[in-house]
């Protein structure tokens, strides 16, 4: 990996963050009518209230450059404002309760989609027309046209209400109190196992179906044909050669599907009532709360756009030709 | 292609002869004839869902009592206001396939027409609009969706119709539209370049066509049989989509598509109550549609991309 | 080659020999080999039909013919590797005496590399990328022959310097060796387990000729050195010249002739080779009178009934296209099959068929003795 390509995707992230903050800019502020639409959605804000934003904002100041010198200040120092259905509380704090919960369910969603999709996809692919193909196949693209939220709900029905084996909804159970910090992992692995299901099969298909065509491209690959002339076993030549080849595409997709995984969490911490930065989000909307929308839209945008960085980090260390 | 449009007789002979020629190639494809013959069962179900199930029931024409199990007088039961679910979701066919239907419109539009001219005009605009198109790429385009959507509610209105299609749906559209058309602009750029390449392009450039003429009349025809694959692909993302937005909130509670059937099961607690069949019939047609699409899409995809290669 | 070279070849090689050998065989002996490639929905490809030859120990065969005549084909069923629509419908490959064609794929894994390695033409696409290239030489010493890895890497790097590589560029990567060095990568990497067979498919084709000429001067030493036997896959009939004991010609999935270098370049008997020699560019030769072969070779979903080559030949008679001639073997070793070549009458040759000066002339170009007079 070269510094250039190292400086080129750094430059790349950093323009899209600009953008993302201008689009930011844009959406939440420049759009005809602010402060009327604020105050035609909450009877509770105050016409004073509305005139400490006005001011604190600039908005009787022109767009640009005031409006957006103090935007880009304030968003730069991490200010974004206070909550409207929070009442006073700033929207970094808001969101900052919310923040883990929802890692930890991507995080481990993709882990856990990553290792089952792109095993069951390289398998399939190299033995094309098996029964795990075929089956894998199926299950598969059915997964990946179900929306998180039309597996979570099966899934509730069946485990959480129907067999009773896992919570509904939430991440503790309410007003629990623990003997111990281990008990309440426990609680917390206990409340998890259902939405982190729902995001592992979401993400599943696509991963699975993606590695399949994958692998089946490099196994036409001149490589594979000296690996096998090598005289090594089907497995290996897969695992050495195939594998580590059909990986590379395999990182930019997982890096781009990024957005839509964000997309998927959301719908899924609706199905569970997960207290993360779907179920925010859905509040949000449903309250008009358009600074913790606008935080919200900022930070899932960072968090996508530094994750396709790191991806593209990952791919310049995979792939020795990278030196564009 | 040129050679034949100098006669009418032969070229119309050809055409039929191609055609001919690729209905049989994609009937050879048993998964996308499975496919389309999915699609069509709903497409006959969309186009007039009142000659299956009467007209779309509301709280007012409710024919059961709450949350009743399916049973002969409701096949697929009731939901928590006593609407019949088999109405609601033959409905919802109607509701979730137009916007599917706009929202793939918009999504082809925008991104074959940047991809096209990317890819043709070269130089300082392909590197513009393919930044662009990254930053879109890059961006998780739900979220955005999530943010535009209750603007643009706010600014038109949420009761307001436009071309007598309800704002909130309209929304849903734009939306979609908007937020989804990288990919395909970044396939079909790279389809022109190398079909920029080719002679007859160079040809008509030297007779001395116009750009824009040059794009219309030989390079659009050329990409069509990819445009078309690539809407099919979209329209699945675009049903995907709507079902989600829907789902959090972003639908039109009196247009029950099949994400607003299944919202409206989420806020009626339908999973505790285990009240299974308010859930299985939108969400099994969201899925059957979305399968449909892919599996046609992607057969038409490989008898008609000449690369098709490895992407979303 | 005698007996006894093959033996003393034999014993200079540093592993064991397959268990199953036969003692007194000879290295490669081809018969009737048949390959099929099915298609989906049609007829299948006859890319292979009834191909015999041998090879002995230390000798280096060339083997040409148009494109798509089966050469690859043919290559790759030695070892089994057809692509997955391909067969072997009928025939046997045996090694040492041993038949591959019944081995499983376990079995078979045993001959791969080990009696029989490759070197394939774009070494850019027949390298992995994204390993190191001692790795890629060190793997099947330490994975087919059990070696330590640390032993494994001292040799790949040792076998880097024997094809002429600096050993310190066993780290770099495929991309970061010119094409000759990558060509020579590969060479040292099916030199890895001492093997009986190097099979060269154009392994020289997409170097400039400076590049060719020293992988070509390279190959040549290693086979002396190591006694190595070689079979050459090449367009390029001057190659075949320079560096082959024997040539087989092949015609759409056929053997149209096959013999001793020097005999069947100074005196072609089957019209194809004739035609293949003089259609074939040499210094000499002036290229604006050189033969071109008129027509292309059959469709082989379905192949003419006869002779192959019917349609195409100036020298076609009526039972050309009725029966498919058969092989007569001549005194001086080379083998033909043409009608114009009639089973009894060996040593015979129908005047008009053989090629102009122009075979001869490559002959010279290629800096080999003058050849004899026709039989
Ligand atoms: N996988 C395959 N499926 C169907 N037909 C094939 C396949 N591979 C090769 N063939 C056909 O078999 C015939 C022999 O091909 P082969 O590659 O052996 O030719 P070749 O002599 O090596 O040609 P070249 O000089 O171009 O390398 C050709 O007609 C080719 O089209
Ligand atoms: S058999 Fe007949 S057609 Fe074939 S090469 Fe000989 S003369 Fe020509
Ligand atoms: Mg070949």
């Amino acid at each position: 990996m070269s510094g250039r390509y190292l400086l080129q995707k750094l430059a790349r992230a950093v323009l899209t963050i600009i953008v993302i903050v201008l689009l930011n800019f844009l959406l939440f502020r420049a759009m005809p009518g602010s402060p009327a639409r604020i105050a035609s959605h909450h009877p509770g804000v105050t016409q004073a209230a509305i005139d400490q934003l006005a001011a604190r904002w600039g908005l009787d100041k022109p767009l640009i450059p005031d409006q957006l010198v103090a935007y880009v200040n304030a968003t730069l120092t991490g200010d974004f404002g206070l909550s409207y259905q929070f009442r006073g509380e700033p929207v970094t704090e808001v969101i900052g309760d919310r923040f883990w919960p929802t890692m930890i369910l991507i995080g481990l969603g993709e882990l856990f989609a990553i290792i089952i999709g792109l095993a069951l996809g390289a398998y399939a692919g190299w033995r094309r027309g098996s029964a795990v193909d075929r089956v894998g196949g199926g299950i598969s693209l059915v997964l990946y046209s179900m929306p998180y939220f039309v597996i979570g709900m099966p899934l509730i029905i069946v485990f959480a209400a129907g067999l009773g084996w896992f919570p509904t909804s939430g991440m503790f159970d309410a007003g629990a109190t623990y003997a111990s910090g281990l008990d309440q992992l426990l609680d917390f692995a206990h409340h998890l196992v259902l939405p982190l299901t729902t995001v592992t099969l979401g993400l599943v298909g696509a991963y699975s179906i993606l590695m399949r065509s994958a692998i089946m491209e490099t196994r036409s690959e001149d490589y594979i044909t000296t690996a096998r002339a090598k005289g090594l076993t089907d497995g290996r030549v897969l695992r050495t050669h195939a594998f580590p080849n059909a990986l590379l595409p395999m990182v930019t997709i997982i890096a781009i599907d990024l957005g839509y995984v964000v997309a998927g969490a959301i719908t899924a911490e609706v199905v569970f009532n997960w207290p993360g930065i779907g179920t925010l989000t859905v509040d949000a909307l449903q309250a008009r709360d358009y600074p913790v929308l606008q935080g919200i839209f900022l930070l899932l945008s960072f968090t996508v756009v530094l994750a396709n960085l790191v991806a593209d980090l990952v791919y310049g260390f995979l792939d020795p030709r990278v030196r564009v | 292609m040129t050679a034949a449009a100098v006669t009418s007789p032969p070229r119309r002979h050809r055409r039929l002869e191609a055609a001919r020629d690729f209905a049989v190639r994609f009937s050879s494809r048993t998964d996308g004839v499975v496919g389309l013959a999915i699609l069509l069962v709903f497409a006959i179900l969309a186009i007039a869902p009142q000659l299956f199930v009467g007209p779309l029931e509301t709280a007012v024409t409710a024919t059961g009592s709450s949350l009743e199990a399916p049973s002969a007088a409701h096949l697929l039961g009731t939901d928590e206001l006593g609407r019949d679910i088999l109405n609601l979701t033959v409905h919802g066919a109607r509701i979730s396939m137009t916007i599917g239907f706009l929202a793939t419109l918009i999504t082809i539009a925008l991104g074959a027409g940047i991809g096209i001219m990317s890819g043709y005009l070269g130089g300082k605009a392909d590197a513009l609009l393919m930044w662009l198109t990254d930053v879109f790429l890059v961006l998780p385009n739900f979220v955005l969706a999530i943010a535009l959507a209750p603007i643009l509610l706010d600014i038109i209105g949420a009761q307001a119709e436009l071309f007598g299609i309800r704002a909130t749906l309209l929304v849903i559209v734009v939306v979609i539209g908007v937020t989804s058309w990288a990919t395909t602009a970044r396939i079909i750029r790279s389809q022109v370049l190398s079909l920029k390449e080719r002679m007859f392009v160079d040809r008509a450039r030297v007779i001395g066509t116009g750009s824009g003429r040059i794009m219309r009349r030989h390079i659009l025809p050329n990409v069509v049989n990819l445009i078309v694959a690539q809407s099919v692909l979209t329209f699945a993302y675009a049903v995907f989509t709507e079902t989600s937005l829907s789902f959090i909130g972003l639908g039109d509670p009196f247009a029950p598509s099949w994400g607003e059937i299944l919202a409206a099961a989420q806020s009626a607690g339908a999973p505790g109550l285990l009240a299974w069949w308010y859930i299985a019939a939108p969400a099994v047609s969201v899925v059957l549609v979305v399968v449909a699409f892919t599996l046609v899409g992607n057969a038409l995809d490989d008898l008609l991309n000449p690369k098709s290669a490895v992407r979303r | 080659m005698t007996v006894q070279d093959a033996a003393t070849l034999r014993a200079r090689r540093q592993w064991p020999m397959p268990k199953q050998a036969v003692p007194g065989a000879p290295l490669l002996e081809v018969e009737d080999l048949s390959v099929r490639f099915r298609m989906p929905g049609g007829p299948s490809v006859k890319a292979v039909d009834g191909v015999s030859f041998r090879l002995e120990d230390g000798e280096a065969m060339g083997l040409a013919g148009e494109s798509g005549c089966g050469k690859t084909t043919t290559a790759l069923s030695l070892v089994r590797l057809l692509p997955a629509n391909g067969r072997i419908s009928s025939g046997s490959v045996r090694l040492f005496g041993i038949d591959l064609v019944p081995k499983t794929e376990r079995q078979m894994a045993r001959y791969r590399w080990r009696e029989i390695s490759m070197v394939f033409q774009g070494a850019m696409n027949a390298l992995n990328p994204v390993k190191r290239v001692g790795d890629q030489i060190a793997e099947p010493i330490e994975i087919r022959l059990g070696q330590p890895r640390g032993a494994a890497q001292k040799r790949a790097a040792e076998l880097l310097d024997l094809v002429g590589i600096p050993e310190k560029r066993a780290s770099a990567y495929p991309h970061e060796l010119s094409g000759g060095m990558r060509q020579r990568a590969m060479i040292a990497m099916a030199l890895a387990c001492d093997p009986a067979l190097v099979i060269g498919d154009e392994p020289t084709t997409a170097l400039d000729v400076m590049v060719q000429a020293q992988i070509l001067a390279l190959l040549e030493r290693l086979r002396r050195d190591l006694g190595l036997s070689l079979m050459l896959i090449t367009h390029d009939l001057s190659v075949i010249a320079e560096t082959c004991d024997r040539v087989m010609i092949m015609y759409a999935g056929r053997v149209a002739e096959e013999g001793p270098v020097r005999r069947l370049f100074s005196a072609p008997r089957h019209p194809y080779t004739a035609k293949l020699l003089s259609s074939f560019p040499n210094i000499r030769a002036d290229r604006r009178t050189l033969d071109t072969i008129p027509g292309s070779p059959p469709d082989l979903r379905k192949p003419p009934p006869g002779c192959r080559f019917a349609p195409r030949c100036a020298h076609a008679m009526p039972v050309c296209t009725e029966e498919a001639p058969t092989e007569v073997r001549f005194a001086d070793g080379v083998r033909v099959a043409c009608h114009l070549f009639p089973p009894g009458a060996q040593g015979v040759v129908a005047s008009g068929v053989a090629a102009s000066g122009i075979g001869g002339g490559l002959v010279r170009a290629a800096a080999l003795p003058s050849a004899g007079g026709r039989p």
